[in-house]
Protein backbone atom coordinates (compact mmCIF):
# COMPACT_ATOMS: atom_id res chain seq x y z
CA UNK A 1 0.00 0.00 0.00
CA UNK A 2 1.21 3.52 -0.86
CA UNK A 3 2.25 6.13 1.76
CA UNK A 4 0.68 9.83 2.19
CA UNK A 5 1.74 12.65 4.15
CA UNK A 6 -0.21 14.86 4.82
CA UNK A 7 1.24 18.43 5.81
CA UNK A 8 -1.16 20.78 7.37
CA UNK A 9 -0.71 23.11 10.87
CA UNK A 10 -4.48 22.50 10.75
CA UNK A 11 -5.97 19.33 12.68
CA UNK A 12 -8.93 19.70 11.48
CA UNK A 13 -7.57 19.54 7.86
CA UNK A 14 -5.05 16.71 8.38
CA UNK A 15 -8.02 15.11 9.59
CA UNK A 16 -10.72 15.73 6.70
CA UNK A 17 -8.13 14.87 4.07
CA UNK A 18 -6.72 11.51 5.80
CA UNK A 19 -10.42 10.57 5.72
CA UNK A 20 -10.56 11.07 1.57
CA UNK A 21 -7.34 9.97 1.01
CA UNK A 22 -8.16 6.54 2.83
CA UNK A 23 -10.31 5.61 0.88
CA UNK A 24 -8.28 5.87 -1.77
CA UNK A 25 -5.55 3.35 0.00
CA UNK A 26 -2.87 4.93 1.14
CA UNK A 27 -1.32 4.76 4.52
CA UNK A 28 -1.66 8.16 6.49
CA UNK A 29 1.29 9.55 8.17
CA UNK A 30 0.67 13.25 9.47
CA UNK A 31 3.07 16.14 10.38
CA UNK A 32 1.65 19.94 11.39
CA UNK A 33 4.59 21.74 9.65
CA UNK A 34 7.17 21.36 7.28
CA UNK A 35 10.09 20.71 9.93
CA UNK A 36 8.33 17.81 11.43
CA UNK A 37 7.80 16.36 7.27
CA UNK A 38 11.26 16.59 6.58
CA UNK A 39 12.06 14.40 9.67
CA UNK A 40 9.31 12.25 8.66
CA UNK A 41 10.54 12.08 4.66
CA UNK A 42 14.30 11.35 6.54
CA UNK A 43 12.81 8.14 8.39
CA UNK A 44 10.75 7.09 5.05
CA UNK A 45 9.88 8.34 2.16
CA UNK A 46 6.53 8.80 1.24
CA UNK A 47 5.21 8.26 -2.29
CA UNK A 48 3.21 11.25 -1.99
CA UNK A 49 3.00 14.41 0.22
CA UNK A 50 -0.22 16.60 0.42
CA UNK A 51 1.39 19.67 1.66
CA UNK A 52 -0.01 23.25 2.71
CA UNK A 53 1.92 27.17 1.88
CA UNK A 54 1.25 28.73 5.38
CA UNK A 55 2.36 27.12 8.43
CA UNK A 56 4.49 27.69 11.03
CA UNK A 57 8.62 26.61 12.19
CA UNK A 58 8.96 25.88 8.32
CA UNK A 59 6.59 26.75 5.58
CA UNK A 60 5.52 24.41 2.44
CA UNK A 61 7.52 25.83 -0.01
CA UNK A 62 10.82 25.73 1.85
CA UNK A 63 9.96 21.86 2.75
CA UNK A 64 9.35 21.38 -0.86
CA UNK A 65 12.74 22.77 -1.88
CA UNK A 66 14.68 21.00 0.81
CA UNK A 67 12.89 17.89 0.00
CA UNK A 68 13.78 17.68 -3.53
CA UNK A 69 17.60 18.21 -2.41
CA UNK A 70 17.41 15.02 -0.22
CA UNK A 71 18.43 11.49 -1.32
CA UNK A 72 15.28 9.92 -2.90
CA UNK A 73 13.49 13.24 -2.40
CA UNK A 74 12.55 13.20 -6.10
CA UNK A 75 9.72 10.48 -5.48
CA UNK A 76 7.22 11.76 -3.70
CA UNK A 77 4.73 13.00 -6.06
CA UNK A 78 3.91 16.46 -4.10
CA UNK A 79 0.47 18.27 -4.09
CA UNK A 80 0.26 21.33 -2.92
CA UNK A 81 -3.19 22.36 -1.09
CA UNK A 82 -3.47 25.79 -0.57
CA UNK A 83 -5.40 28.82 0.02
CA UNK A 84 -2.74 30.97 -1.90
CA UNK A 85 -4.59 30.49 -5.23
CA UNK A 86 -3.26 32.94 -7.50
CA UNK A 87 -1.47 31.80 -10.75
CA UNK A 88 2.04 33.67 -9.17
CA UNK A 89 1.87 31.45 -6.00
CA UNK A 90 0.69 28.87 -8.13
CA UNK A 91 3.92 29.28 -10.95
CA UNK A 92 6.15 29.49 -7.64
CA UNK A 93 4.76 26.11 -6.01
CA UNK A 94 5.52 24.29 -9.56
CA UNK A 95 8.79 25.96 -10.08
CA UNK A 96 9.83 24.60 -6.24
CA UNK A 97 8.83 21.39 -7.20
CA UNK A 98 5.31 20.86 -6.79
CA UNK A 99 3.45 18.40 -9.62
CA UNK A 100 0.46 19.38 -8.92
CA UNK A 101 -2.07 21.93 -7.01
CA UNK A 102 -4.91 21.88 -5.04
CA UNK A 103 -7.11 25.23 -3.79
CA UNK A 104 -8.41 25.30 -0.94
CA UNK A 105 -11.46 24.57 0.47
CA UNK A 106 -11.62 21.28 -1.64
CA UNK A 107 -13.63 17.99 -1.46
CA UNK A 108 -13.40 14.53 -2.09
CA UNK A 109 -14.14 14.78 -5.89
CA UNK A 110 -11.39 17.46 -6.22
CA UNK A 111 -8.68 15.49 -4.25
CA UNK A 112 -9.14 12.34 -5.92
CA UNK A 113 -8.68 14.27 -9.21
CA UNK A 114 -5.92 15.28 -8.29
CA UNK A 115 -3.89 12.57 -7.39
CA UNK A 116 -5.54 10.49 -10.50
CA UNK A 117 -3.89 13.85 -12.56
CA UNK A 118 -0.59 12.71 -11.18
CA UNK A 119 -0.88 9.38 -11.12
CA UNK A 120 -1.18 8.18 -7.67
CA UNK A 121 -5.26 6.55 -8.28
CA UNK B 1 -44.24 18.09 -3.15
CA UNK B 2 -47.48 17.41 -3.64
CA UNK B 3 -48.36 14.81 -6.07
CA UNK B 4 -50.27 17.07 -8.41
CA UNK B 5 -47.67 19.69 -8.89
CA UNK B 6 -44.59 16.75 -9.31
CA UNK B 7 -47.11 15.14 -12.11
CA UNK B 8 -47.34 18.92 -13.79
CA UNK B 9 -43.66 19.51 -13.35
CA UNK B 10 -42.91 16.13 -14.77
CA UNK B 11 -44.78 16.11 -17.95
CA UNK B 12 -43.64 20.10 -18.45
CA UNK B 13 -39.99 18.37 -18.85
CA UNK B 14 -41.10 15.59 -20.90
CA UNK B 15 -42.99 17.51 -23.15
CA UNK B 16 -40.24 20.70 -23.40
CA UNK B 17 -36.82 18.51 -23.17
CA UNK B 18 -38.00 14.73 -22.99
CA UNK B 19 -36.38 14.07 -19.86
CA UNK B 20 -38.34 11.28 -17.64
CA UNK B 21 -38.14 12.31 -14.00
CA UNK B 22 -39.28 9.75 -11.31
CA UNK B 23 -41.11 10.72 -8.36
CA UNK B 24 -37.97 10.18 -6.43
CA UNK B 25 -35.74 12.52 -7.69
CA UNK B 26 -38.96 15.33 -6.92
CA UNK B 27 -36.11 17.06 -4.92
CA UNK B 28 -34.11 17.64 -7.83
CA UNK B 29 -37.35 19.41 -9.42
CA UNK B 30 -36.89 21.57 -6.81
CA UNK B 31 -33.03 22.29 -6.40
CA UNK B 32 -32.95 23.22 -9.95
CA UNK B 33 -36.37 25.60 -10.18
CA UNK B 34 -35.48 27.16 -7.37
CA UNK B 35 -33.60 29.91 -8.59
CA UNK B 36 -36.65 30.85 -11.03
CA UNK B 37 -39.33 30.70 -8.17
CA UNK B 38 -36.86 33.46 -6.62
CA UNK B 39 -36.54 35.59 -9.05
CA UNK B 40 -40.75 35.27 -10.04
CA UNK B 41 -41.55 35.79 -6.73
CA UNK B 42 -43.42 32.38 -6.19
CA UNK B 43 -43.21 31.44 -2.37
CA UNK B 44 -44.06 27.65 -3.46
CA UNK B 45 -43.67 25.19 -6.58
CA UNK B 46 -47.47 24.95 -6.17
CA UNK B 47 -47.34 28.74 -6.93
CA UNK B 48 -45.46 28.10 -9.75
CA UNK B 49 -47.63 25.43 -11.60
CA UNK B 50 -50.85 27.67 -10.85
CA UNK B 51 -48.85 30.54 -12.71
CA UNK B 52 -47.79 28.15 -15.97
CA UNK B 53 -51.26 26.56 -15.88
CA UNK B 54 -53.19 29.88 -15.81
CA UNK B 55 -51.37 31.83 -17.98
CA UNK B 56 -49.80 29.71 -20.86
CA UNK B 57 -46.18 31.73 -21.76
CA UNK B 58 -44.46 29.30 -24.21
CA UNK B 59 -41.10 31.15 -23.29
CA UNK B 60 -41.42 30.37 -19.41
CA UNK B 61 -42.51 27.04 -20.12
CA UNK B 62 -39.67 26.68 -22.20
CA UNK B 63 -37.45 28.39 -19.29
CA UNK B 64 -38.89 25.76 -17.12
CA UNK B 65 -37.90 22.77 -19.17
CA UNK B 66 -34.35 23.54 -20.72
CA UNK B 67 -34.16 24.25 -16.12
CA UNK B 68 -34.69 20.89 -15.50
CA UNK B 69 -32.19 18.90 -17.78
CA UNK B 70 -29.51 18.08 -15.88
CA UNK B 71 -26.00 20.22 -16.29
CA UNK B 72 -23.58 17.56 -14.75
CA UNK B 73 -20.11 17.75 -16.86
CA UNK B 74 -16.44 17.81 -15.90
CA UNK B 75 -13.56 18.63 -17.55
CA UNK B 76 -11.84 15.56 -19.18
CA UNK B 77 -14.84 13.63 -18.74
CA UNK B 78 -13.77 9.83 -20.36
CA UNK B 79 -10.55 11.30 -21.07
CA UNK B 80 -9.68 8.64 -23.15
CA UNK B 81 -12.85 8.85 -25.50
CA UNK B 82 -11.49 12.20 -26.39
CA UNK B 83 -8.28 11.75 -26.66
CA UNK B 84 -9.04 8.75 -29.30
CA UNK B 85 -11.21 11.45 -31.05
CA UNK B 86 -7.87 13.59 -31.79
CA UNK B 87 -5.21 10.93 -32.40
CA UNK B 88 -7.54 8.34 -34.67
CA UNK B 89 -10.92 9.67 -35.62
CA UNK B 90 -10.06 13.15 -36.85
CA UNK B 91 -6.99 12.36 -39.11
CA UNK B 92 -8.92 8.98 -40.73
CA UNK B 93 -11.96 11.70 -41.21
CA UNK B 94 -9.41 14.58 -43.17
CA UNK B 95 -7.93 11.60 -45.18
CA UNK B 96 -11.67 10.96 -46.32
CA UNK B 97 -12.54 14.15 -47.31
CA UNK B 98 -10.48 16.49 -48.88
CA UNK B 99 -12.19 19.39 -47.88
CA UNK B 100 -9.04 20.25 -45.30
CA UNK B 101 -12.92 20.92 -42.98
CA UNK B 102 -13.74 18.97 -39.50
CA UNK B 103 -16.88 19.42 -37.76
CA UNK B 104 -17.66 18.40 -34.18
CA UNK B 105 -20.69 18.52 -32.41
CA UNK B 106 -20.82 17.98 -28.67
CA UNK B 107 -25.19 17.93 -28.26
CA UNK B 108 -25.98 18.57 -25.13
CA UNK B 109 -22.66 20.19 -23.96
CA UNK B 110 -24.04 22.16 -20.69
CA UNK B 111 -21.38 24.46 -19.59
CA UNK B 112 -18.99 24.23 -21.99
CA UNK B 113 -16.15 21.68 -20.25
CA UNK B 114 -16.31 19.23 -23.17
CA UNK B 115 -15.86 21.40 -26.09
CA UNK B 116 -12.98 23.55 -23.93
CA UNK B 117 -10.97 19.57 -23.47
CA UNK B 118 -10.99 19.21 -26.72
CA UNK B 119 -10.32 22.88 -27.83
CA UNK B 120 -7.13 22.09 -25.05
CA UNK B 121 -6.25 18.99 -26.82
CA UNK B 122 -6.21 20.68 -30.12
CA UNK B 123 -3.91 23.26 -28.71
CA UNK B 124 -1.32 21.03 -26.97
CA UNK B 125 -1.69 17.67 -28.92
CA UNK B 126 -2.35 18.62 -32.36
CA UNK B 127 -1.60 15.47 -34.42
CA UNK B 128 1.17 16.10 -37.15
CA UNK B 129 -1.93 14.36 -39.28
CA UNK B 130 -4.17 17.71 -38.35
CA UNK B 131 -1.88 20.09 -39.30
CA UNK B 132 -3.15 23.11 -41.51
CA UNK B 133 -6.65 21.34 -41.07
CA UNK B 134 -10.05 23.86 -39.99
CA UNK B 135 -11.49 22.11 -36.76
CA UNK B 136 -14.37 23.48 -35.80
CA UNK B 137 -16.35 22.54 -32.37
CA UNK B 138 -20.04 23.36 -32.16
CA UNK B 139 -21.29 22.82 -28.34
CA UNK B 140 -25.69 23.12 -27.88
CA UNK B 141 -27.35 22.71 -25.06
CA UNK B 142 -31.22 23.19 -24.34
CA UNK B 143 -30.96 26.47 -21.70
CA UNK B 144 -30.06 29.70 -23.12
CA UNK B 145 -28.21 30.67 -19.49
CA UNK B 146 -25.98 27.71 -19.96
CA UNK B 147 -25.48 28.43 -23.15
CA UNK B 148 -24.27 32.17 -22.03
CA UNK B 149 -22.22 30.56 -19.18
CA UNK B 150 -20.10 28.09 -21.89
CA UNK B 151 -20.13 30.97 -24.16
CA UNK B 152 -18.13 32.75 -21.44
CA UNK B 153 -16.12 30.05 -20.71
CA UNK B 154 -16.04 31.23 -16.70
CA UNK B 155 -15.65 28.56 -14.07
CA UNK B 156 -15.14 28.43 -10.54
CA UNK B 157 -12.48 27.15 -7.93
CA UNK B 158 -14.38 23.57 -7.55
CA UNK B 159 -15.22 23.31 -11.29
CA UNK B 160 -11.67 24.30 -12.63
CA UNK B 161 -9.77 21.80 -10.37
CA UNK B 162 -12.31 18.62 -11.65
CA UNK B 163 -10.61 16.61 -14.68
CA UNK B 164 -8.17 19.70 -15.63
CA UNK B 165 -4.64 19.74 -14.54
CA UNK B 166 -3.38 22.74 -12.47
CA UNK B 167 -0.62 23.09 -15.71
CA UNK B 168 -3.50 23.13 -17.82
CA UNK B 169 -5.54 25.81 -15.96
CA UNK B 170 -2.65 27.82 -15.68
CA UNK B 171 -1.49 27.66 -19.26
CA UNK B 172 -5.19 28.25 -21.10
CA UNK B 173 -6.73 30.15 -18.68
CA UNK B 174 -6.51 33.47 -16.57
CA UNK B 175 -7.94 33.96 -12.91
CA UNK B 176 -10.33 36.94 -12.45
CA UNK B 177 -10.53 39.71 -9.31
CA UNK B 178 -13.59 37.82 -8.93
CA UNK B 179 -12.21 34.77 -7.84
CA UNK B 180 -13.45 32.83 -11.35
CA UNK B 181 -10.91 31.19 -14.17
CA UNK B 182 -11.65 32.34 -17.63
CA UNK B 183 -10.81 30.16 -21.08
CA UNK B 184 -8.37 31.92 -23.28
CA UNK B 185 -8.96 33.66 -26.84
CA UNK B 186 -6.94 30.75 -28.23
CA UNK B 187 -9.73 28.23 -26.86
CA UNK B 188 -12.66 30.13 -27.48
CA UNK B 189 -11.55 30.40 -31.16
CA UNK B 190 -12.21 26.59 -31.78
CA UNK B 191 -15.51 26.56 -30.23
CA UNK B 192 -19.25 28.48 -31.48
CA UNK B 193 -21.95 27.74 -28.74
CA UNK B 194 -25.67 27.79 -29.71
CA UNK B 195 -28.89 27.49 -27.72
CA UNK B 196 -30.63 24.17 -29.46
CA UNK B 197 -33.40 21.53 -28.25
CA UNK B 198 -32.03 18.04 -29.27
CA UNK B 199 -35.94 17.06 -29.59
CA UNK B 200 -35.85 19.54 -32.70
CA UNK B 201 -35.09 19.22 -36.08
CA UNK B 202 -30.91 20.07 -35.99
CA UNK B 203 -30.77 20.32 -40.29
CA UNK B 204 -29.89 24.07 -39.50
CA UNK B 205 -26.67 23.15 -37.53
CA UNK B 206 -25.30 21.58 -40.41
CA UNK B 207 -23.32 17.98 -40.44
CA UNK B 208 -21.06 16.56 -38.42
CA UNK B 209 -17.63 14.14 -38.61
CA UNK B 210 -18.31 13.56 -35.42
CA UNK B 211 -21.37 13.94 -32.96
CA UNK B 212 -20.35 13.72 -29.07
CA UNK B 213 -23.71 13.26 -27.20
CA UNK B 214 -22.66 12.08 -23.63
CA UNK B 215 -25.27 11.30 -20.77
CA UNK B 216 -27.92 12.91 -22.13
CA UNK B 217 -30.10 9.82 -23.64
CA UNK B 218 -29.86 8.16 -20.17
CA UNK B 219 -32.43 10.49 -18.71
CA UNK B 220 -35.00 10.80 -21.46
CA UNK B 221 -38.02 9.04 -21.99
CA UNK B 222 -37.69 6.29 -25.04
CA UNK B 223 -40.08 8.22 -27.31
CA UNK B 224 -37.66 10.98 -26.60
CA UNK B 225 -33.92 9.17 -27.23
CA UNK B 226 -35.49 7.54 -30.65
CA UNK B 227 -36.13 11.05 -31.80
CA UNK B 228 -33.15 12.44 -30.98
CA UNK B 229 -30.76 9.60 -31.75
CA UNK B 230 -32.81 10.01 -35.44
CA UNK B 231 -31.56 13.40 -35.58
CA UNK B 232 -27.94 13.00 -34.47
CA UNK B 233 -27.94 10.34 -37.18
CA UNK B 234 -28.92 12.52 -39.83
CA UNK B 235 -27.01 15.32 -39.10
CA UNK B 236 -23.85 12.92 -39.98
CA UNK B 237 -21.61 13.28 -43.18
CA UNK B 238 -21.31 9.90 -45.05
CA UNK B 239 -18.28 7.70 -42.65
CA UNK B 240 -18.97 10.40 -39.42
CA UNK B 241 -20.00 8.78 -36.26
CA UNK B 242 -21.49 9.24 -33.17
CA UNK B 243 -20.24 9.09 -29.47
CA UNK B 244 -22.06 8.09 -26.69
CA UNK B 245 -21.18 7.93 -22.71
CA UNK B 246 -19.83 4.35 -21.57
CA UNK B 247 -22.44 2.26 -20.91
CA UNK B 248 -24.85 3.97 -23.39
CA UNK B 249 -26.25 1.82 -25.45
CA UNK B 250 -28.66 2.32 -28.77
CA UNK B 251 -29.72 -1.33 -29.32
CA UNK B 252 -33.46 -1.50 -30.01
CA UNK B 253 -33.51 2.41 -30.38
CA UNK B 254 -33.17 2.73 -33.62
CA UNK B 255 -31.84 0.96 -37.11
CA UNK B 256 -30.20 4.27 -38.38
CA UNK B 257 -27.01 3.54 -36.48
CA UNK B 258 -24.70 0.57 -35.73
CA UNK B 259 -21.89 -0.40 -33.99
CA UNK B 260 -18.47 1.16 -35.04
CA UNK B 261 -16.32 -1.65 -35.22
CA UNK B 262 -12.96 -1.57 -32.84
CA UNK B 263 -14.50 1.59 -31.36
CA UNK B 264 -16.85 1.39 -28.15
CA UNK B 265 -19.14 3.91 -27.60
CA UNK B 266 -18.70 4.77 -31.12
CA UNK B 267 -21.56 4.33 -33.58
CA UNK B 268 -22.06 5.10 -37.63
CA UNK B 269 -24.68 5.26 -40.14
CA UNK B 270 -26.20 1.50 -40.48
CA UNK B 271 -24.41 -0.81 -43.21
CA UNK B 272 -21.39 1.02 -43.09
CA UNK B 273 -19.87 -0.21 -39.74
CA UNK B 274 -17.96 -3.26 -42.23
CA UNK B 275 -17.42 -1.28 -44.93
CA UNK B 276 -15.92 1.95 -43.18
CA UNK B 277 -13.62 -1.18 -41.16
CA UNK B 278 -12.57 -2.73 -44.56
CA UNK B 279 -11.51 0.73 -45.88
CA UNK B 280 -8.99 1.10 -43.22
Amino acid sequence: MKTCLIVDDSRVVRKVAARIIQDLKFNIVEAGNGAEALKACRESMPDAVLLDWNMPVMNGLDFLRALRREDGGKKPLVVFCSIENDAEHINEAIRSGADEFIMKPFDADILESKFAEVGLV
Amino acid sequence: MKDEVFNELADLALKGSGQSIPKSKAYLIEARLAPIARREGFGTMEDLVHCVKSRANPAFISEIAATLVSKDTRFFRERDTLQRVLTDVLPERLKATNTGRLKIWLAGGSTGQEAYSLAILLEDELPPALRGAKIEILSTDICKVTTENARMGRYGHYDVQKGLSIHRLTKHFNRLETGQWEASEALRSHISFRQHNLLESAAGLGKFDVIICRNVLPGMARSARVRVVESLASQLVPGGLVLLGQGEGLIGLTNKLEPARDFRGAWVAAGTANAAASAA
